[in-house]
């Protein structure tokens, strides 16, 4: 928050001081205003690492003791006889705190004082604490749509500011159906948005969007980042990975609103589960995601540990926001984790049978229950036709005989007569084993209930118990965050210390309190009440003071605009041009990509470009090989899924555009919307533009744009009508080949490239 | 441990500089002010201080503007081509001694393997009369330019790790590549082209795969962009065919005119970046190809690196990268694949694959160090040349079985590698290996040694170029590295 404040005083506003507010009275608050000068001056000497002079001023108990000086470092209720006092006002530089750096602010030292005197006591830091039921503000306005619209309102009142008009309803559609199930809206979910004159018709429109089989989908698009879910192995030869039924089974969990306390368990124990269904099982590949290093000469114990660790991590960062890798080799600097709990955590993982073997075993070799489900369909459709000759037939059959059992690695405890121990690794030297240690959780962050074996089952029942103050913070933040490109606690990967503040913590207990207690951990409801909030629907246009005022929009006083995710970019375009294939589920595929990109070591797997439907399904079924991933993702800043990411930083780069220009994968979706813009009318451009525009944004163009696009098609199709040879080179697809329909491609992949395509607003 | 802490004091200090200030004050978003030629992140809206330029300044004055890294994959060995060992052909054929074995890991060496001697004949060259054997007759007579480290070691002993090591600082994914770091915190000398430009030569890339040139954590500007010799130079480079030059011209004016447009009516100062990097993409469309266009070159230049235009060569990437570093590009990895030497085929043959790597690169890098320099530009461009790790003094005997060629293991404990140009002593020879090669025994250089060694010639004090990830600042040392003073001129 210290860096916030300075950074806002540099943008020349005011917003800053109520922020302090929440944190309370008149009271110095240890939280808010002693930590982060700790943390920012004292803790690198005085903290988890290094505790020179024999103080920490991590925890109360050590601040209060005697440092190897002999003197009292904290005397609550007197700073006069503090040394933490006298050596930071200190003259002789030899003695002054921070030693060779600049001394503390004289408001700094004043504030130290003051808390000295009130008692200097400790606090937790916010997020160790558990949620605290909050009570929506009372505002007087007619605004508010639902509670969260009375936090956003406080705050921004408080500002002098208003919130903004709602959006423009083409807008706000496209802007739901994007954010609820990466699509953009078709022509008829326009028209029967912008005709439906009823008061419910947004509420209407969201239940419609929550029961898509594509909400799922889009969920599932950001699960996988964290999941580090890839078709392969990772490291070396990078070999194909069976692990696609999990990431159906991602998407049906979504899409059926699997409880995310459930959702959690069966992801991290579902084996351990009594009698577990295989898609129970399916689910436990969560944790097997991780890399195989399959280069000869390794020591697979070696990559098993390296394995095992990852698995430690990635359930901290994506559960409990919380970075415990630095905890690998030594006490947590800043937060209260010592060496020896980051073991512990890691005995809980360290007892499954995998062991870095290039099969990747143990594999479930089973139909998972979408696969059962298709085939009973595709059954039953085959029992009731009668020409075996007829095509919907024969591609039944066909659609069967590709449901087969895939090797979904899976996590398998060792038999207890071969289990392992678990040891402190020595400053994380895997090969230097210390103390033996046993199962348990980190004790800033609760226990497991007195009694709970020690296992993973447990483990996973501890993240989603309403004891643990992280969960459901971290994960309401998740998805506000993909709502409105940023978290309430911006930081999504880490709430400790060293973490952003959240810019509304009192909503954030509210509507994880909510997302626990009244909808049961349903996502369905969070989200819903998020995009019906007045807040979620503001207009995103920025005037000049809403900059100034607030260049990040902390503040939420306009809706978000931000750039479409790699997935959405891809998706957009496909449905636009009418090429999009809905079909759910099944194999990773293979759109066109450049050849010899995947000149990748030895060539194990080969990219083949896909020729048929599947040349154009949603990117989240692309093959994703994690050491050549998909090149235009990439671009568009997917992580290579490696490690577990929580928030994938947006870039704005001319590659970006090379990509939406020039990949065919983009100039066969021009060459689609053009033919669909073609479709309603004979010859006339105006109108064919007018189409074109209102599929990728639901609005008639403006007449600037209008005008700008009909001059282009115009020098477009005065080329083509002299250049049959470009005409011909130009359109790749089956589409006629004419100069009319070559200058509107051109003019679609024009249309495809504008800002207010290419954005969320 | 000592070195953490002195960092941990180290980042304390630096929060009183405008750098730091800066970069924390926007979080991870600093990055995009220190940005290469991609700038815009779009967290960083509004921000419009022209005197963030000023953070593109390195620590201290450079010594080196540009960094062309001639990566040898999978790992030549140091007792083929530079260190002499004599008492090594004498012990050719004897059983290693078990005092060599104890407590050591090898990646594929079981059991007692037996010495091998060197299959090469050594000289000395050159005024300071470095040794060289006789598999690089042309790099005999640059010996004068570079300094050799003789006592490399690292930490890692398989392939793939080994090179994230050399290449992120760290044996596993998911960390920055040297040139991102270095993108990062310098920016790009050309706006036109990419800040880092990798080239790979030979059957694959890396075991690493590209990986070791990701951006891993830091934002997605600062990946290394791969030119290739086939198809497009940069991916998508290229105009769709059928469209001419002019309509893309005016394409990218309608798409522009229309994102002002939008501007006007939404105020996000993100999209004039977009109308930006939209106006770049279109320049670079015609600067990539110019760069990458070796064909234009005199017969002369062919002659001396040995280049046919059109082809995937490591001469080829030589030359592309003396032209990549002449028009500004920062960071220039080359890879060339298949070093890896350990006698099991004869691609992995000392007696043949070997030979050939050292055919196929021996003339085109000894032509990139003249070619530098008789244009003035190894004054300011360092070339660094090197494996991940070395090779084993022993034989490799996978299974317990004496291999069908001569081949080596994968060794960590010394290796050379070698520097020239930039801020760097011209014929210094630095750090001693024991009689056999096996372990150095004078002026060690550790990998992350090398790498602050790197940054300190380019300027950055490598404890101070940090990234905010995860609750920690991370470095391309990770907690450790020493510059090696004794090799700067």
């Amino acid at each position: 928050m210290r860096f916030r404040y300075i950074l806002i005083l540099l943008a020349g506003t005011t917003i800053t001081l109520s922020a302090w507010q929440w944190w309370g009275g008149n009271r110095v608050d240890f939280n808010s205003q002693i930590r982060p000068i700790f943390n920012a001056n004292c803790t690198n000497c005085h903290g988890g690492v290094k505790e020179q002079g024999d103080i920490s001023l991590l925890y109360r108990e050590k601040a209060l003791s005697n440092g190897k000086s002999g003197k009292p470092c904290i005397v609550p209720g007197h700073p006069e006889l503090s040394e933490l006092i006298t050596r930071l006002k200190a003259t002789d530089p030899d003695d002054r705190m921070p030693l060779k750096a600049p001394p503390l602010a004289d408001e700094q030292i004043a504030l130290l004082e003051r808390w000295i005197e009130e008692g200097a006591e400790w606090e937790t830091h916010w997020s160790y604490v558990a949620p605290t039921p909050q009570k929506p503000p009372f505002v007087f306005s007619f605004w508010p749509e639902n509670d969260i619209d009375k936090f956003i309102l406080r705050k921004i009142k408080d500002e002098g500011l208003t919130p903004a008009e709602e959006a423009d309803k083409a807008l706000l559609l496209r802007r739901v159906t994007l954010d609820l199930t990466g699509l953009a809206p078709s022509p008829k979910e326009y028209d029967d948005f912008l005709n439906d004159t009823s008061n419910d018709a947004y509420e209407k429109v969201v239940d419609r969007l929550l029961t898509s089989a594509h909400y799922g989908e889009r969920w599932a698009a950001m699960w996988l980042d964290l999941a580090r879910y890839g078709d392969s192995q990772g490291y070396q030869k990078d070999r194909h990975r069976d692990i696609w039924q999990y990431r159906d089974w991602v998407i049906e969990a979504f899409n059926k609103d699997m409880p995310f306390d459930q959702f959690t368990v069966e992801q991290l124990a579902g084996d351990l589960l009594p009698n577990p269904t295989v898609d129970q099982r399916i689910a436990t590949a969560f944790h097997r995601n991780t890399n195989t290093n399959d280069e000869g000469g390794t020591d697979d114990e070696e990559f098993r540990v390296v394995a095992v660790i990852d698995r430690v991590n990635t359930t901290m960062e994506v559960w409990q926001g919380t970075t415990m890798a630095c905890v690998q080799c030594h006490s947590h600097p800043y937060d209260a984790f010592p060496h020896k709990e980051y073991y512990q955590m890691m005995a809980f993982f360290n007892t499954s049978a995998d062991a870095d073997h290039t099969n990747d075993k143990p594999v479930l070799r089973e139909l998972s229950g979408i696969q059962k489900r298709q085939q009973a369909e595709l059954t039953r459709f085959i029992a009731t036709q009668k020409d075996t000759c007829h095509e919907q037939y024969l591609s039944a059959r066909q659609k069967l005989d590709v449901i087969k059992p895939s090797r979904t690695p899976v996590m398998e405890e060792l038999p207890s007569d071969s289990t392992r121990k678990t040891h402190l690794f020595v400053r994380g030297n895997w090969m230097v084993h210390g103390q033996e240690v046993f199962p348990q959780t980190p004790k800033a962050l609760t226990q497991l209930p007195k009694g709970a074996p020690t296992t993973r089952l447990s483990l996973a029942r501890w993240l989603v118990s309403p004891q643990n103050p992280m969960t459901a913070r971290v994960m309401v933040n998740r998805f506000w965050e993909q709502l409105f490109g940023r978290g309430l606690v911006e930081t999504l990967e880490d709430f400790g210390s060293q973490g952003a503040k959240p810019t509304h913590p009192e909503l954030l207990d509210w509507l994880a309190l909510r997302f626990m207690n009244e909808n049961q951990w349903s996502v369905k409801k969070l989200l819903r009440e998020v995009v019906l909030s007045a807040t979620y629907r503001q207009s995103s246009e920025l005037s000049e003071e809403l900059l100034e005022k607030d260049p990040y929009n902390m503040l939420l006083a306009r809706g978000a605009r931000v750039r479409l995710s790699a997935e959405q970019v891809r998706d957009q375009a496909l449905s636009a041009s009418g090429l999009f294939s809905p079909k759910l589920f099944g194999p990773s595929v293979m759109p066109p990509q450049p050849d010899g990109v995947w000149q990748v070591i030895r060539n194990v797997v080969k990219w083949r470009n896909a020729e048929n439907e599947d040349r154009y399904r949603r990117a989240l079924y692309t093959y994703w090989r994690k050491s050549s991933p998909y090149a235009s993702f990439i671009t568009f800043d997917a992580p290579s899924r490696e490690m577990c990411l929580s928030r994938r930083i947006r870039t704005n780069t001319p590659l970006q555009a090379l990509v939406t220009l020039n990949d065919p994968v983009y100039l066969e979706a021009a060459q689609g919307l053009a033919w669909q813009m073609k479709q309603v009318t004979a010859l006339n451009p105006e109108v064919s533009i007018r189409e074109g525009y209102r599929r990728l944004t639901g609005r008639t163009p403006s007449q600037e744009r209008a005008t700008l696009l009909l001059d282009y098609y115009r020098q477009s199709v005065r080329h083509y009508r002299t250049s049959p040879r470009d005409v011909l080179k130009f359109l790749t697809m089956d589409y006629p080949k004419t100069p009319h329909l070559a200058a509107l491609t051109a003019t679609a992949n024009v249309m495809l490239n504008m800002d207010e395509v290419l954005t969320k607003q | 441990m000592e070195k953490l802490l002195k960092e941990l004091e180290q980042t304390d200090r630096q929060a009183t500089t405008r750098r730091y200030f800066l970069k924390q004050s926007i979080g991870h978003m600093g990055a995009m002010a220190l940005g290469g030629m991609m700038m815009g992140c779009d967290l960083f809206k509004g921000a419009s201080d022209p005197s963030l330029d000023s953070l593109r300044l390195s620590h201290f004055a450079p010594k080196a503007k540009r960094v062309i890294f001639l990566h040898m994959s999978g790992a030549p060995s140091q007792l083929e081509l530079f260190e002499n060992k004599p008492l090594l052909r004498d012990l050719d054929g004897l059983d290693c001694p078990p005092s060599l074995l104890e407590g050591k890991r090898f990646a594929f060496i079981v059991g007692t393997p037996k010495m091998l001697g060197p299959y090469a004949d050594f000289n000395q060259y050159g005024q300071t009369g470095s040794w060289v054997s006789h598999h690089m007759p042309y790099f005999q007579q640059s010996v004068d330019e570079v300094t050799f480290l003789r006592a490399m070691h690292t930490d890692e002993f398989n392939h793939a790790p080994a090179q994230l090591f050399m290449h992120t600082g760290s044996p596993r994914t998911g960390r920055p590549s040297f040139g991102s770091w270095v993108t990062y915190g310098l920016g790009s000398e050309n706006a036109n082209l990419p800040g880092f430009i990798v080239l790979a030569s030979g059957d694959a890339i890396p075991s690493a795969g590209k990986s070791i040139w990701g951006s891993g954590f830091l934002p997605s500007q600062y990946q290394g962009v791969q030119c290739r010799s086939e198809g497009d130079p940069v991916l998508y480079i290229s105009d769709p065919k059928g469209m001419p030059r002019d309509l893309r011209k005016a394409a990218i004016e309608t798409i522009s005119n229309i994102n002002r447009v939008q501007h006007q009516e939404m105020g996000d100062p993100e999209i004039l970046s977009r109308i930006e990097q939209y106006e770049l993409a279109f320049r670079m469309q015609t600067t990539v190809p110019d760069a990458m266009d070796i064909s234009r070159e005199p017969e002369s230049i062919h002659q001396m690196y040995g280049t046919t235009p059109g082809q995937n060569s490591y001469a080829n990437n030589c030359l592309l990268a003396r032209r990549l570093a002449e028009r500004g590009v920062r960071f220039i990895q080359l890879y060339h694949a298949d070093w890896d030497t350990h006698g099991s085929n004869s691609n992995e043959a000392l007696e043949i694959g070997f030979v050939n790597r050292c055919r196929e690169t021996d003339q085109a890098t000894t032509a990139l160090l003249t070619d530098l320099k008789q244009r003035g530009m190894l004054d300011d461009t360092l070339v660094v040349w090197g494996g991940e790790f070395g090779r084993t003094p022993m034989a490799e005997n996978r299974g317990g079985k004496k291999a069908p060629f001569r081949g080596r293991d994968h060794h960590k404990e010394a290796f050379t590698m070698w520097l020239a140009g930039a801020g760097v002593k011209q014929g210094f020879s630095f750090g001693e290996t024991d009689e056999i090669g096996y372990y150095g025994v004078k002026d060690r250089v550790h990998v992350h040694d090398l790498q602050a060694t790197i940054l300190h010639l380019l300027g950055f004090d490598h404890e101070k170029l940090i990234y905010p990830f995860q609750g920690r600042n991370f470095r391309l040392t990770d907690v450790h590295g020493k510059v090696v003073k004794q090799i700067l001129s």
